[in-house]
């Protein structure tokens, strides 16, 4: 058996403890393994990062990748605006997405003479995340001060549809132009179940929070994403769209840089990606039979990642993500939403939580997000008081810890969580890069499963997948 | 029901009047006077709004020696009109309208009954958009909406700007434009009918 792989380093953030509270990474623990996804499936792409050739290898890409953009309305007396989200500076340490971003702006100012070229890096719900990141990957310095985060709650301007007004962030919008600039990270499938995924930010991290209460809550599971294509589709937005560049994402790492003046063509490739590699990687997930979950990772409880997945689509693996024809995945905010007061859903036919999860050890994870609902359908362990202290303090998870216990350490932590659940089988998301670190015994059994998952993705969900979304398979 | 553990303190030295605070408080807490920012406590829900956006670092979030229980009694209004607000705007009695407070449409809605007139009254007496600020407005305002009440935003504010969209209301032709691209409209306007019809679980706290 392999060693663990080295996961990702805690973070300094207001939204999680100290990094030096962290002493104990549950990969260190005996009995951990690591295997690599191209052992579990040889088909996935080859990646860029991480590589030999560091950040500077996405600097090339997104140089080539650009190459093929029309520019060419964008003057020198213009200003452009480079719209970026929190969310790729959590993916492998953050700095291939900071690259990007530099990239973009150096290549549109030697491209048009445009020296006017800002950052506004939206968010979730921990409104100052981008600004924490601006910082660390000193973005203020390579925009000269024109870079900032901006926040749901700041303020909007409208946005006519054609499904009425919608609204946005004055901020993401005061320049002439707009450039797009994402990832194809798959993320919350269990929200936006890879429709419209490029799409996705104009209802979200670009938006108020009257749009993203629309996507949450009134239009429904499979309907929600349409926020964000009516809010692109406008004339206000179409009037001022430059170009939107991606970086390319696949569970195993960077795979390169995605460019385009058209969104939807993007897009369809997106999907191919998503649905290709990420849901080989989810099907094999749920294929786990009995494990303890492991959170280990500088992010919210339901955003920490395992071989490119979240927690939060772990929790919802007993069920198909990406079939639009299963309504309510275990875990979405409708599903939360429509659980009664007797703590049972309102429906018979919502399915519950992943059942294979006998215990979560939240070994390191921040606040931010509402987490309640994980804690209380599956039974959590916390390490260390400061971090159960920290979530009490936290207006979005005041319930957490009502439905936890503390523990002194990992260790303890861990000890307890075997001894209560009786399985050995350990999967632990704390972002290792290429490979995922896991108990031995889990290790044996996602090999033993692996190929048999790839077949059937290929050959039986897939096709489905890209029908069911219009998108022709490549 | 929301037990507010937190109160936004001012450090008056940082502070430079900008307003940001007063514009995005969802109680109305917070109101700038003589150019310096001043928190009601009393009405001052701990959501860490004002903290998080202060372009000053002006504010922080201290602990309240004595929290605060923000709760409205389901129990002291009849039952059937809380019923009759939630049908009319398409939520289940039961349905969690709030993931951060654990906010329930009936909780809200007999808030409405009880007076409140406003999303921000609203969240005051119930907690609701107090945890994450970002995704409950809708509902509130659908509630308020199907009690026959059209509040308007507080003036000069950016609290909210308006009700939008539900699913219901989405024209055909949009749905027919779309229909291949993964949008399950008419699927989800089922799911969404089942639950607001499903049967109650319980009045627990009546």
């Amino acid at each position: 058996m392999r060693a663990p792989i080295t996961p990702l380093p805690p973070r300094k953030s207001q939204y999680g403890i100290d990094p030096a509270m962290v002493k104990t990474r549950v990969c260190e623990l005996p009995g951990m393994t690591s295997v690599l996804l191209k052992e579990l499936f040889p088909d996935l792409p080859e990646v860029i990062f991480p590589g030999p050739g560091g950040v500077e290898a996405v600097r090339k890409a997104a140089e080539a990748a650009l190459e093929k953009i029309d520019m060419s309305r964008i003057k020198p007396e213009h200003s452009v605006n480079i719209l970026a989200s929190h969310h790729g500076f959590t993916l492998l340490g953050g700095e291939p997405y900071a690259e990007m971003l530099k990239t973009i702006k150096d290549v549109i100012e030697k491209r048009t003479g445009c020296k006017n070229i800002r950052l506004r890096a939206g968010v979730g719900l921990r409104f100052r995340e981008t600004e924490e990141y601006i910082k660390r990957y000193g973005l203020d310095e390579h925009f000269n001060g024109k870079a900032i985060g901006v926040a749901p709650v700041d303020q909007g301007i409208p946005i006519e549809t054609e499904i009425g007004t919608l609204y946005g962030i004055k901020k993401v919008y005061d320049a002439d132009w707009i450039v797009h600039a994402h990832n194809s990270d798959v993320r919350e499938v269990h929200f936006h179940r890879q429709v419209d995924r490029a799409v996705k930010p104009f209802g979200m991290s670009y938006a108020r929070i009257e749009t993203r209460s629309t996507y949450h809550q009134n239009l429904g599971p499979r309907a929600a994403n349409f926020t964000a294509r009516a809010i692109f589709d406008s004339p206000f937005v179409q009037s001022k769209f430059a170009f939107a560049s991606f970086l390319t994402v696949a569970p195993n790492g960077i795979i390169g840089v995605d460019a385009d003046n058209d969104l939807y063509a993007l897009n369809d490739r997106v999907t191919q990606t998503g649905c290709r590699y990420y849901g080989k990687m989810m099907t094999l997930f749920g294929e786990i039979d009995e494990c303890i979950a492991a959170l280990d990772f500088p992010c919210p409880v339901v955003y920490v990642f395992s071989a490119g997945v979240i927690y939060a689509n772990f929790a919802g693996a007993n069920t198909d993500l990406y079939d639009l024809d299963m309504p309510l995945p275990a875990y979405t905010w409708y599903t939360e939403a429509f659980y009664g007061k007797r703590g049972r859903p309102l429906l018979d036919d919502i399915p519950p939580l992943n059942p294979a999860i006998k215990m979560c050890v939240h070994n390191y994870a921040w606040t931010g997000y509402p987490s309640a609902f994980f804690s209380e359908h599956i039974p959590t362990v916390v390490v260390g008081r400061e971090q159960a202290e920290l979530f009490n303090r936290d207006p979005q998870n005041l319930t957490y810890m009502a439905h936890a216990v503390v523990a002194e350490d990992t260790r303890a932590a861990m000890d307890f969580a075997y001894k209560a659940t009786g399985t050995g089988k350990v999967v632990i998301f704390d972002g290792a890069m290429g490979g995922i670190n896991v108990s031995e015994p889990l290790a044996e059994l996602l090999l033993q499963k692996a190929p048999a998952v790839s077949r059937r993705v290929d050959e039986e969900l897939l096709p489905k997948w890209l029908r069911q979304r219009g998108v022709i398979q490549r | 029901m929301k037990v507010v553990n937190l109160l936004a303190m001012v450090d008056t030295e940082k502070c430079r009047g900008c307003k940001t605070c007063e514009r995005i408080c969802p109680v109305l807490a917070i109101k700038v006077e003589n150019r310096v920012a001043v928190v009601d406590a009393e009405r001052c829900r701990g959501c860490a709004n004002c903290e998080q956006r202060c372009p000053d670092l002006a504010i922080t979030m201290v602990k309240r020696d004595e929290p605060l229980v923000v709760k409205v009694d389901v129990g002291a209004v009849d039952y059937d009109r809380i019923m009759d607000i939630c049908r009319r705007a398409k939520l289940n009695p039961e349905q969690l309208i709030c993931y951060c407070t654990g906010t329930r449409a009936e909780e809200a809605a007999a808030a409405i009954l009880q007076g409140a007139k406003s999303p921000e009254e609203v969240s005051f007496l119930t907690g609701a958009r107090t945890g994450c600020k970002v995704e409950c407005i809708q509902p509130i305002l659908r509630l308020l909406e199907a009690a026959g009440i059209k509040p308007q935003p507080p003036k000069g504010g950016w609290q909210w700007y308006g009700r939008t969209v539900t699913v219901w209301e989405i024209p055909e032709a949009v749905k027919k434009k779309y229909a291949s691209r993964g949008f399950y409209f008419d699927e989800d306007i089922k799911i969404l009918d089942r639950v607001a019809a499903a049967p109650l679980q319980g009045r627990s706290d009546a």
